[in-house]
């Protein structure tokens, strides 16, 4: 109970002093979710559109990928990717192995599927008369996807909150694919991890605390949007 | 004011997995019309509406435009989104205020040049003056009809398609909108009406068709004369 206690006292005057090398792995981690998530959110909210409205061949089988996706654990997504993005592998001349890159890609991947699904989900229980309202009004398809994305907003960001707090507290992925270098790819989950396996855990839970209030900011955001959607307001 | 034009549908066959709702259907629409259409329950009058308004696919269907040949719908799918205009029976409320719906629809229209001033004269011709700021979402059924037929004013459809209008209207709002789609019609716009009570329309119609049996009945298309009525009737009541 001691260290526990110790340990945290200590936490705290670490994240309060401004120690440089906690903030420093703070940003990479707040810097590679960031952009995984804005590479993700374009392609993710096309794919869930054309899902929900479009009817071609294929699109039950292709939700049923996507939700099948949903289940696959990070470090399987990071063993794929490490095989791909190794020397041997098929990408292996573009170098990207142990960089932030591959942990964007990773994410990225990893944060593509909870999107689509739960971007589909928002959008299949929308009111299709959006849709059908703009366009019957005279607005191109662009015009009329953007209008659905503007009706579907609370439904949609809490869906993008939900994506970025899945990568921004995962491990495996990120480990395998960014080695965990210090200054350069060492981001909140990896650091928790090596913190804790030499037995410094003030550290640990320093950047555990900063998960936490990441989650719980999080959180807050979503329990306001979803307010201010509320058909009850 | 609209040009007088006439567009005829053929030929219209929907099926819904192997259950046919329209089946080599047919309409005409010209300029000046108020068509009212009656059916039973599930005739297929607002999948026939949707195929007119480019938002359902037909399995089959031509469309002639005026004394032009025959064209597949699919090739004419656009023409039709941009001229014709559909009305959910409970209209659609876009986030925000009653203004922004209004301006949408402005905005949307190229011809719409002093979109400010169009926009005031629209809202004052449908009297929805004064409720301007109100969120959309709170105003009540016949304000909303009158804000999707403000909507379509700023829009001048050629063709304006209404799924029961005037359901769950009191009296003062369905006269309100009787007024509005007579306004419509001397414009030029052509109005199609599904109803299931088309005695209110008794006065702005100028033909009652009867969908059966998946086919439309009481209109020749060739001619666009509405033929036989009593014996449409009579096969009505049979």
């Amino acid at each position: 109970m001691d260290v526990l206690i110790t340990s945290t006292l200590e936490a705290f005057r670490l994240l309060l002093s401004g120690n440089a090398e906690i903030w420093e792995i703070v940003g990479i981690s707040f810097q590679v979710s960031t952009l995984a998530i804005l590479f993700a959110v374009p392609p993710a909210l096309l794919t869930a559109f054309f899902l929900t409205y479009g009817n071609f061949p294929g699109r039950r089988l292709l939700i049923s990928i996507f939700n099948t996706f949903l289940a696959v654990p990070a470090v399987v997504i990071g063993l794929t990717l490490f095989i791909i993005l190794s020397r041997q592998g098929p990408l292996g001349d573009f170098k990207l192995l142990f960089t932030q890159s591959a942990m964007v890609i990773g994410q990225f991947l990893l944060c593509l599927p909870i999107l689509v699904c739960m971007a589909h989900v928002t959008l299949q229980a929308a009111n299709r008369a959006a849709w059908e309202t703009a366009r019957t009004l005279g607005a191109s398809p662009v015009r009329a996807f953007f209008t659905v994305l503007y009706e579907n907003r609370f439904g949609l960001t809490a869906t993008l909150l939900a994506g970025y707090g899945r990568i921004i507290s995962e491990v495996g992925a990120s480990m395998m694919l960014g080695g965990n270098i210090a200054h350069y790819t060492r981001n909140i989950p990896t650091a928790i991890a090596l913190e804790t396996s030499k037995g410094a855990f003030a550290e640990g839970i320093a950047l555990g605390m900063v998960l936490l209030f990441l989650a719980f900011l999080l959180n807050g955001l979503l329990q306001y949007l979803q307010g201010k959607g509320s058909i009850n307001p | 004011m609209i040009e007088n034009f006439r567009i005829s549908f053929r030929d219209i066959s929907k099926r819904y997995s192997s259950n046919p709702v329209l089946d080599q259907a047919a309409i005409s629409i010209a300029s000046h019309d108020c068509i009212v259409i009656t059916g039973v329950n599930g005739a297929g009058k607002t999948t026939l509406l949707r195929i007119i308004a480019g938002l359902d696919k037909p399995n089959q269907c031509e469309v002639m435009i005026d004394d032009n040949r025959p064209e597949p719908w699919r090739r004419l799918r656009r023409r039709l989104l941009r001229s014709v205009m559909y009305l959910h029976q409970q209209p659609y409320m876009f986030a925000g205020s009653l203004l922004r719906n209004i301006q949408y629809a402005a905005r949307l229209n190229p011809a719409v040049t002093d979109r400010e001033s169009s926009v005031n004269k629209a809202i004052h011709w449908a009297g929805l003056k004064g409720l301007e700021h109100q969120s959309a979402a709170s105003l009540s059924g016949g304000q909303k009809q009158r804000v999707a037929l403000t909507r379509a004013r700023l829009r001048h459809p050629q063709i304006l398609l209404l799924d029961e209008p005037t359901a769950n209207l009191d009296s003062e709002s369905r006269q309100r909108t009787l007024q509005m789609l007579q306004e419509f019609r001397d414009s030029g716009t052509a109005i199609v009406i599904v109803t299931h009570d088309p005695e209110v329309f008794s006065e702005l119609a100028t033909g009652r068709l009867y969908l059966r049996d998946h086919r439309i009945l009481g209109q020749d298309v060739e001619t666009h004369e509405v033929v036989n009525l009593e014996s449409v009737r009579q096969s009505i009541t049979r």
